[in-house]
C-alpha cells in the first residue's frame, strides 16, 4: 500500500523540479489600486491576476498593486474576500488599471478548503459550501458559536441539551453516521486540531442520576471559542469535502478562522454589552384545596393553608428569574505594516443565569501575528488563552430530589419553598420528599473552570513563481491544551445529604486535554493554453497528531460539617483514565482545471495509520474525487450554473480501548486480584467508512443578486463499531466487532437573494433548508439492540434495528383493540423532518436591522417531565379528561401520550443597530472615529406544541443518537443585550 | 509461495523505510511508537507475555473473588426453586411468577448462574496458561499453584453441571473467542470431567511444596497451605461423587468418595465447635469490597422463610424446635403476603445474632465438617457401613441441632433413610447452596417439595441462557443434541 504512495511522491517530486526549467514568456508590468467601490477606502490583501496564468498581485496597505503580466492583450480579475469581483480587458498597450469592488453579502467570493493547504474559489468549489463571516455570528451575543451558526447553514442540525448558561450543544452534519464511535464534527482552528471534548463534572454521583455522569449536561468544549475572534466558520459537510482529515471526519469538519490585521488598516474597536437573560417558559402544577392537601400528604401539611386558603406557588418562578446583569466587553486592536500584520483581541463576558446562583464567564487574550521574511518567505502566529468558568446548577435526572426540576414535579403547589421557621432556617419538607431546591440552590456548589491556550504557526515559502508556474511550501502546526476542573460541594446539612448513611459530598474532577499537530505540504500550480486553457493543481503532504486526555475524579462522602474539600471526607474514592491517540497521514491530491478553467476536476488519496486501530501499522486510505462545470451566461449576463458531483469516503477511529481486553481489579480482604474482564476487546478494530456520494447544482443570477446552492446526499457508512453477545460460555460477554451498515440520505438547500441592494440600502434574504434521514441497513447479524445511554427502560428508548431510522424511538403502544401491545413498538423518532432557517438583514443608511428564523419541523420529544407530575399525582390539568387519557398510558405502561411532536419556530436573533451621525462623534470628543449603539435580542420568542419547556433538550447529551429525552432540564431563556461601539 | 513470516518481514521493513524516510524529512514526532498502551486498567497481555510473580499472585486473587461469583442467585433462586424460600418484595414479578410456576425464561432468570460461571473460568484458564509460562516461579510453585487452579476449576464446572443438569454444558471452553463455541457435553460427562480435574489437582498439590506462591481471600483460614488446600481439595471431591452417584447413577463413585472424604478434613474431634470448620467465601463488606449478597434488615421485604421449613422442623427433648431452625430464623414483625404466599419469619443466618441487624461481612459456608459428616453418612449408608451412617448423622443432630439421636436402625428401608438424611442436610445447609432444590433432584423427590397455589411447579433444572443458544445459532430453548 505504501509503494504507489511513495512511487506518487517522487514522481511529484520530480515533476516539480522539471517543470521550472520550462520555456518563460515575455512579460510586462500592470501597476494601479484597489479600493471599495463608493469610498476611496484602499483594499488591501485585494488580488489582481491574469486567469489562465499563474500571473497574481496582492494590493498593498494603499491598496496598491503591481502586477507582472504576459505580453499583449490580457483580462485582469480583481477579487478581495467580502467583495464581488470584477473582470476588466485590457489592451497590449495598457499598463494601468484601477479597481472599485462593490460588497458581496452572498459571499460569492469565498474560497473553500480542498486540502490542509489549498482551496478554491467557491464559484468552482465540487462540493457544497456552509460558511458563515464572523459578521453574521455576532450580530447578536451568543455563549458558543454553536449557539451564533443556529438558522444560518443547511446540512447541519444544532440542538442545545439544555438552557443552562456557557453552552451544551449538540451539531450534527448530515445526521447520526455512527452508534458506538464519535459522534462530534472535528473542529480545526487556524490549522490547529481542536479539542471538543465533553468532560462530565461528576454531579450525577451526588443527585444518584441513573447514568451516573452521562446526564451531567456537560459543556462541550468548543464552548471556549470567542466568537468576537472569528472571521468566519466553514463547515465541510460531505465525505469528499472531510475526507482530507482521514478516519477522523465522518461527523464533518469545522474550520473557524480567526480574526488578523491588514496592513495599513489600524483600528481599535470597543464594544460594550450589557443586558439580561429571563425565563422562557415555566410549567405549572395542581391546585390544592386543604382538604385536598390533607388527604394526600396527612394533617401534617395543614400549616401552609393557615393564612391563604388557596396558596399556590409556582416553583418554577421561585428559582428560575431574569438573571443578575450581564456584559460583553470587547476590546480588539488590528493593524499593521505591509511586512508585519497583528490582530490582538481582548474579551470579558458574564452570562448571568436565570437559575439562582448560576452563570457563565468568559475571558480571552488574543495574539495573531503575521510577518513576511523576504519576499518569499511569510510566517503567521495565532494564538489565544481562554478562561471559561460556569455554574450550572442542579438539573436533569436524579433520584434523591438534589435536581430542581425533579423536586418541582413531587412538591405540591401549596409548599413555598422561601417559606423560613422562626430562626430563619429552611423549613425540613414536610411533603414527601426530602429536598428543598432552595436551599440545595443557595447551599450547594457545582463549579467549573476551564484554563486553555491554542497557538499555532504556519509558514508560506513561495519557491517559485512565473507566469506559467509556481511552487509553494507550507509547514504548520499548533498545539491545543486545557485543563477543565470542577468542583462540587453538597453540604451536609442539605436535606437529601441528611437522609444518606454518609451525608455531606464533594467532589473534584479535573480534564487535561493535549492535542497537537504539525503537517508539512508541498503545492505546485501550472496553467496551459491548450483545450481553451487549462491549470493544474498538485499538492502533497503529510500529517502527524497526537491527542491526550486525562480524565481524574476524586469524591469523598461524609464530610466535616462546614468543610467542602475532597480531604475532608472519609469515604474517598478516586478514579482516572487516560486515552491517547497518533495518528500519522500521508496525502496526495491533484486538481485539474480544463475547458477555460470551467471544468474542475479534483482527486485525492490520504493513507493514515492510528495508534487506536487494532493493526497499528496498517494504513487506511481515503480516496476522494469530485467534479465541477460552470456553464455561463445562461440566466443572463455574469449568471452562472454549476452541476457538480463528488465521491468521497472518510472514517471513524476506534475509541481508545477498543482494541484492548482488560483485566478487572478486584479487591477482598484489602487484597487486589486480577481477572478476566467481561468485555473483550477487539485488537483488529477499524476505523467506521462513510462513503458518500453528493450531487448539486449551484448558480449565481440576477447580477449576482441571487444565488442558490442544491445538494443531495447519500452516505452509507459501513464497517459500524458494533458490540456483539459472544457465547456466554467463552467468559465474555461482549465484543467489539466492525461490521454493518447505516445509511443516511438528504437534501439541503441554501438560497441567497438580495432583493435590494443600492449605495444606502442593502436587504439580504437567506434560506437554508436541511432534510435527511437515516436507516440501518445490515446489523451484521445482530439482533435489535439499545445503544448506550439510550434511555430508560421501559419509558421510551432509542433502539437500533435493521429497516429503521437509527434515531426511532421505542416503546409499548396501544393497539387496535386499546391493549397494551406485548412488545414494544416504534412510538417515535428523534431526528425531525426537517429543519428551515431564515436570516433577513437590512441596512439602510446608518440603520441595520437582522432577524434569523429558526424552524424545525417533526421530530418526537419523551416528555419524562410530565411522566414525573403524573407519577406524584400533581399535573396542572389532574383530574382533566386530558389527564385522564395521559393516565391510561401511565397506569398500563404504554408511553405513547408521553411522546410529543418537537416541531418549533425560534425567533432565534433580532438586533437594530445604528452609527451615530459623524458630526455628533467628532463632537463627542472622545477621539472616537465611529460609534454605534444597538439592542439585540436571542430566542425572543418560540411557537412550539410541545407542552413542555423546550423542544431542544436532551438529558443525556453525551449519547451518541440523540434521544430528545426532557427529564426536569435547565430551563430554557431568552436574553436582551443593549449594545456600544467605538471605532478609533 | 511466500510465508507469512516473508511478508511480515517485507512489511516491517518497508514500513521501517517510510519511517526512517519521515523521520529524516520532518521532526521526532514522526518516529513516536504507534503501540500506545492503555494505562487505565491492565490488559490481557499483562497475564500472557512473560508475567511476573506479582502478576501471577495477584489472578489468584481474582480467581479467589470470582469463585464468589453468583453466590446470591444460587442462594435466593435455588432456595426459591427448592422452597428453602420466597422473595415476596414485589419489584419483579418473575420472583413469584417464573421461578415458582414457569415457564422458564432462558433469556432471563432461568438462564442465569452462568455467565459469571464461565467468567471465572475464562481467567483461570488464562491463568493456567500463563503459569506454563511462569519463569517467575519454582517448579513446585507452578504445580501448587496448578493445583490450586484446577480444584477451582473443577468446583465451577460441578456447580455448572448442577445448575443444567439433563441440557448439559460446554466444559472446553479454553478457546480463542473467534472460534465456535465449545460443544455441549451431558451432565455425566461434565461431572466425570470435573472429578478427572480435582484429582489432578490433587496429585499437582501433592507436588506443590510448602506453600503457595500467592495470598488468600478471607475464608480459606487454615487451608493455606497445599497439603491443607488438598483437604479441601478431596471434601470438593467427595462431594462431586456423591453427586455422580445419585445423580448420574455412578456406581463406583461411591467407593472413590469414600476414599476422597477420609483425605478431606472431616473430624469427629472437637464437636460441636468442629462442624464449623471448613472453608468459606470470605466477605468483608468493606468499601469497594464484596458485600455478603444475601444479608438483609429485618424490615426488608425482600427474602422470606418458606413456612415448610418452620412447621417441618423436629423437636428438641425440651418440646423446642432444632436448634438449627432457631438460630437461623427470626419472626418478623409483621408477616407478608404476596400474589397468594405468605410467611412470618425471615432468615438470619447472617445478621448480627443479637441486634439482628445485616452483617455484610458474614462469610457463606462453601464446605465445612458438618456437610462433610453428612456426606460421609451418605456414603456410608451406600457403601455397606450402614451402623457407621447413623452414628455420623447423630453427631450432626445432637452437635447441631441438639436433638435426640434418630431412630433408624441399620435394618430401615433406604427411604427412611433418605427422609432422614435430607431432614438434615436441609436443616444444616440451608441458605448456603439451594441444597434442598439439589437433593430432591438427586433423590428424585421434587414432586413431594411443597407446592403453595394451584399451577406451581419445582423447576428440574435451569436452562441454557438464550444468548449461548443464539452464539451456537440454536433455537431457544437448546440443549445437549438440539
Amino acid at each position: 500500500m505504501r509503494r504507489p504512495l511513495s512511487r506518487l511522491a517522487v514522481t511529484g517530486a520530480v515533476l516539480v523540479i522539471l517543470l521550472p526549467a520550462a520555456s518563460r514568456a515575455q512579460t510586462r508590468t500592470i501597476t494601479g489600486t484597489v479600493t471599495i467601490a463608493g469610498t476611496s477606502v484602499p483594499l488591501s490583501g485585494a488580488t489582481v491576476s491574469v486567469p489562465g496564468t499563474a500571473a497574481t498581485a496582492r494590493a498593498g496597505a494603499n491598496g496598491e498593486y503591481r502586477l507582472v503580466a504576459p505580453q499583449g492583450s490580457v483580462t485582469l480579475l480583481a477579487r478581495a474576500i467580502g467583495y464581488k469581483r470584477i473582470t476588466r480587458p485590457l489592451t497590449a498597450d495598457q499598463t494601468t488599471a484601477d479597481f472599485a469592488l462593490e460588497k458581496d453579502p452572498l459571499l460569492l467570493e469565498s474560497v473553500v478548503v480542498t486540502g490542509q493547504a489549498t482551496t478554491v474559489d467557491r464559484r468552482s468549489a465540487t462540493t457544497a459550501v456552509a460558511r458563515v463571516s464572523g459578521e453574521e455570528l455576532t450580530q447578536v451575543p451568543s455563549p458558543t458559536i454553536e449557539n451564533a451558526l443556529v438558522g444560518k447553514i443547511s446540512g447541519v442540525n444544532l440542538q442545545s441539551n439544555s438552557g443552562a448558561p456557557g453552552g451544551g450543544i449538540q451539531m450534527q452534519i448530515r445526521g447520526n453516521n455512527t452508534i458506538l464511535g464519535a459522534f462530534d464534527p472535528l473542529y480545526v482552528v487556524d490549522g490547529v486540531i481542536y479539542a471538543n471534548e465533553r468532560i462530565a463534572g461528576g454531579r450525577g454521583d451526588i443527585t444518584d442520576a441513573a447514568f451516573a455522569t452521562a446526564e451531567d449536561d456537560a459543556v462541550n468544549r468548543v464552548a471556549d471559542i470567542n466568537p468576537a475572534d472569528v472571521e468566519s466558520i466553514e463547515i465541510l459537510k460531505g465525505a469528499a469535502a472531510s475526507s482530507i482529515y482521514g478516519s477522523k471526519a465522518a461527523n464533518g469538519v469545522v474550520i473557524i478562522t480567526t480574526r488578523r490585521g491588514q496592513a495599513g488598516q489600524n483600528s481599535v474597536r470597543l464594544v460594550q454589552r450589557l443586558g439580561a437573560f429571563s425565563p422562557m417558559r415555566t410549567l405549572e402544577s395542581r391546585h390544592f384545596t386543604q382538604a385536598e392537601a390533607v388527604a394526600k400528604y396527612g394533617s401534617g401539611v395543614a400549616h401552609w393553608f393557615a393564612t391563604d386558603p388557596s396558596p399556590y406557588f409556582n416553583h418554577y418562578d421561585q428559582l428560575y428569574t431574569t438573571s443578575n446583569l450581564s456584559y460583553e466587553t470587547v476590546a480588539d486592536v488590528a493593524g499593521g505594516t505591509e511586512r508585519t500584520r497583528y490582530f490582538i483581541g481582548l474579551t470579558n463576558k458574564h452570562d448571568g443565569g436565570i437559575e439562582r446562583n448560576t452563570g457563565f464567564d468568559r475571558q480571552g487574550l488574543r495574539v495573531n501575528v503575521d510577518q513576511d521574511l523576504g519576499s518569499k518567505l511569510g510566517v503567521k502566529v495565532s494564538s489565544v488563552f481562554n478562561r471559561s468558568a460556569n455554574d450550572r446548577g442542579w438539573n436533569n435526572n436524579c433520584n434523591n430530589f438534589a435536581c430542581n426540576g425533579y423536586a418541582f414535579a413531587y412538591t405540591p403547589s401549596f409548599v413555598d419553598y422561601k417559606a423560613r421557621d422562626a430562626n430563619g432556617n429552611y423549613l425540613a419538607p414536610d411533603w414527601g420528599i426530602n429536598a428543598n431546591p432552595m436551599q440545595t440552590t443557595d447551599l450547594a456548589k457545582n463549579h467549573e473552570v476551564t484554563n486553555r491556550f491554542t497557538g499555532g504557526v504556519s509558514t508560506n515559502y513561495d519557491a517559485f513563481n512565473s507566469t506559467r508556474q509556481s511552487l509553494r511550501f507550507v509547514a504548520a502546526g499548533g498545539l491545543d491544551v486545557f485543563h477543565q476542573n470542577n468542583q462540587l460541594w453538597s453540604p451536609n446539612e442539605l436535606f437529601y445529604e441528611q437522609t444518606q448513611t454518609l451525608p455531606g459530598t464533594a467532589i473534584q474532577n479535573d480534564g487535561d486535554s493535549k492535542f497537537y499537530n504539525w503537517n508539512l505540504n508541498a503545492i505546485h500550480i501550472i496553467h496551459g493554453s491548450g483545450f481553451g486553457g487549462w491549470s493544474l493543481n498538485t499538492s502533497g503532504g503529510m500529517q502527524y497528531e497526537d491527542r491526550q486526555v486525562e480524565i481524574s475524579r476524586t469524591e469523598t462522602e461524609n464530610l466535616i460539617p462546614g468543610q467542602r474539600h475532597v480531604g475532608q471526607g472519609t469515604n474517598t474514592t478516586g478514579t482516572d483514565s487516560l486515552a491517547q491517540e497518533r495518528t500519522f497521514a500521508f496525502y496526495g491530491q491533484e486538481e485539474v482545471r480544463l475547458l477555460d478553467e470551467l471544468l474542475l476536476v479534483q482527486a485525492g488519496l490520504r493513507a493514515e495509520r492510528s495508534s487506536v486501530d487494532g493493526l497499528v501499522d496498517k494504513y487506511n486510505i481515503f480516496p476522494k474525487i469530485s467534479a465541477s462545470y460552470r456553464v455561463l451566461g445562461l440566466m443572463g449576463a455574469g449568471s452562472e450554473l454549476k452541476p457538480r458531483i463528488a465521491y468521497g469516503e472518510t472514517g471513524n477511529l476506534p475509541t481508545f480501548g477498543q482494541k484492548f481486553t482488560q483485566l478487572g481489579t478486584p479487591q477482598l480482604g484489602g487484597l487486589s486480584g486480577f481477572t478476566v474482564a467481561a468485555g473483550s476487546g477487539f485488537a483488529g478494530v477499524e476505523p467506521e467508512r462513510v462513503k458518500e456520494v453528493e450531487v448539486g447544482i449551484d448558480g449565481i443570477a440576477m447580477h449576482s443578486r441571487l444565488t442558490w446552492e442544491l445538494t443531495g446526499f447519500q452516505r452509507n457508512t459501513t464497517n459500524l463499531l458494533l458490540q456483539r453477545v459472544p457465547a456466554p460460555s467463552t467468559g465474555f460477554s461482549s465484543q467489539v466487532f466492525n461490521g454493518g451498515r447505516i445509511q443516511n440520505r438528504g437534501i439541503e438547500a441554501m438560497l441567497g437573494l438580495t432583493p435590494i441592494q443600492r449605495s444606502n440600502v442593502t436587504w439580504l434574504v437567506q434560506t437554508t433548508f436541511t432534510q435527511y434521514k437515516s436507516e440501518v441497513k445490515d446489523l451484521a447479524g445482530l439482533p435489535p439492540f439499545r445503544p448506550p445511554l439510550s434511555g430508560f427502560g421501559g419509558l421510551g428508548v432509542t433502539f437500533i434495528q435493521e429497516g429503521k431510522p437509527l434515531t426511532q424511538i421505542v416503546g409499548r403502544a396501544f393497539d387496535a383493540n386499546g391493549n397494551r401491545t406485548a412488545t414494544d413498538v416504534q412510538i417515535g423518532n428523534s431526528a425531525p423532518d426537517y429543519r428551515m432557517g431564515l436570516v433577513n438583514n437590512l441596512t439602510y443608511g446608518p440603520f441595520d436591522l437582522n432577524v434569523v428564523l429558526d424552524y424545525q419541523h417533526g421530530g418526537d420529544i419523551i416528555n419524562l417531565t410530565q411522566f414525573l407530575y403524573d407519577d406524584s399525582g400533581l399535573s396542572a390539568d389532574y383530574g382533566s379528561a386530558a389527564w385522564t387519557e395521559r393516565m391510561k398510558g401511565y397506569n398500563g405502561g404504554v408511553m405513547t401520550p408521553y411522546i410529543e411532536d418537537a416541531s418549533f419556530l425560534k425567533l432565534r436573533e433580532v438586533s437594530i443597530r445604528t452609527a451615530v451621525p459623524r458630526s455628533w462623534v467628532s463632537r463627542a470628543g472622545l477621539g472616537a472615529r465611529t460609534i454605534s449603539v444597538g439592542v439585540s435580542g436571542r430566542n425572543l420568542l418560540t411557537w412550539q406544541r410541545y407542552s413542555g419547556l423546550d423542544p431542544e433538550v436532551a438529558n443525556v447529551g453525551s449519547a451518541a443518537i440523540r434521544n430528545n429525552l426532557d427529564v426536569a432540564p435547565y430551563p430554557p431563556s431568552r436574553s436582551i443585550f443593549f449594545d456600544f461601539s467605538v471605532g478609533f | 509461495m511466500t510465508t507469512i513470516r516473508q511478508v511480515r518481514t517485507a512489511r516491517r521493513r518497508s514500513h521501517r523505510v517510510t519511517r526512517l524516510a519521515a523521520c529524516a524529512v520532518v521532526l521526532i514526532a514522526a518516529c513516536n511508537n504507534f503501540d500506545v498502551q492503555n494505562l487505565n486498567a491492565p490488559t490481557a497481555e499483562t497475564l500472557t507475555e512473560a508475567p511476573s510473580r506479582e502478576v501471577l499472585a495477584r489472578t489468584a486473587i481474582g480467581i479467589q473473588t470470582q469463585a464468589l461469583n453468583d453466590r446470591g442467585g444460587i442462594i435466593q433462586q435455588w432456595g426459591i426453586y427448592g422452597r428453602e424460600g420466597w422473595n415476596l418484595l414485589g419489584n419483579d414479578p418473575r420472583e413469584t411468577g417464573e421461578e415458582i410456576r414457569g415457564p422458564q425464561d432462558p433469556g432471563g432468570r432461568a438462564g442465569g448462574i452462568w455467565t459469571g460461571q464461565y467468567q471465572a473460568i475464562r481467567t483461570l484458564n488464562v491463568y493456567q496458561a500463563a503459569l506454563a509460562n511462569a519463569k517467575a516461579l519454582t517448579p513446585q510453585e507452578v504445580k501448587a499453584s496448578l493445583g490450586f487452579a484446577k480444584t477451582i476449576k473443577a468446583w465451577h464446572l460441578h456447580l455448572l453441571a448442577i445448575r443444567s443438569g439433563p441440557t448439559g454444558i460446554p466444559i472446553d471452553v479454553d478457546r480463542p473467542i473467534s472460534e465456535p463455541p465449545a460443544p455441549l457435553v451431558s451432565m455425566s460427562d461434565a461431572m466425570a470431567a470435573a472429578s478427572a480435574l480435582f484429582d489432578e489437582a490433587y496429585a499437582d498439590l501433592q507436588g506443590g511444596g510448602s506453600s503457595f506462591p500467592f495470598s488468600f481471600v478471607p475464608g480459606y483460614t487454615g487451608f493455606t497451605t497445599p497439603a491443607t488446600f488438598a483437604q479441601f481439595n478431596r471434601a470438593l471431591a467427595a462431594k462431586l461423587l456423591v453427586h455422580r452417584a445419585t445423580f448420574v447413577n455412578c456406581a463406583a463413585c461411591w467407593q472413590q468418595a469414600a476414599t476422597a472424604i477420609n483425605q478431606s478434613f472431616i473430624t469427629t474431634a472437637g464437636l460441636p465447635a468442629s462442624l464449623k470448620l471448613g472453608v468459606y467465601f470470605g466477605y468483608t463488606g468493606a468499601a469497594g469490597e464484596l458485600s455478603n449478597p444475601v444479608s438483609e434488615a429485618m424490615t426488608s421485604d425482600r427474602y422470606w422463610v418458606h413456612p415448610s421449613i418452620i412447621t417441618g422442623a423436629q423437636l428438641r427433648p425440651n418440646g423446642e424446635p432444632d436448634l438449627r431452625l432457631t438460630t437461623k430464623v427470626a419472626l418478623a414483625d409483621d408477616p407478608r403476603t404476596l400474589n397468594g404466599l405468605t410467611s412470618s419469619y425471615k432468615p438470619v443466618m447472617y445478621n448480627d445474632p443479637v441486634t439482628l441487624a445485616p452483617d455484610l461481612g458474614a462469610d457463606i459456608p462453601w464446605i465445612t465438617n458438618e456437610e462433610l459428616l453428612l456426606l460421609r453418612a451418605e456414603i456410608r449408608w451406600n457403601t455397606g457401613d450402614k451402623p457407621g451412617a447413623i452414628s455420623d448423622l447423630n453427631l450432626v443432630r445432637v452437635n447441631a441441632g441438639g436433638l435426640a439421636p434418630t431412630t433408624l436402625t441399620a435394618t430401615s428401608s433406604d427411604a427412611a433413610f433418605v427422609d432422614e438424611l435430607l431432614y438434615n442436610r436441609l436443616y444444616s445447609l440451608m441458605w448456603t447452596q439451594g441444597t434442598r432444590w439439589i437433593d430432591a433432584r438427586r433423590y428424585g423427590r421434587t414432586a413431594q417439595l411443597p407446592l403453595d397455589r394451584t399451577g406451581d411447579v419445582v423447576h428440574p433444572n435451569m436452562l441454557i441462557p438464550s444468548a449461548e443458544c443464539d452464539a451456537r445459532r440454536l433455537k431457544v430453548p437448546c440443549s445437549i443434541g438440539s
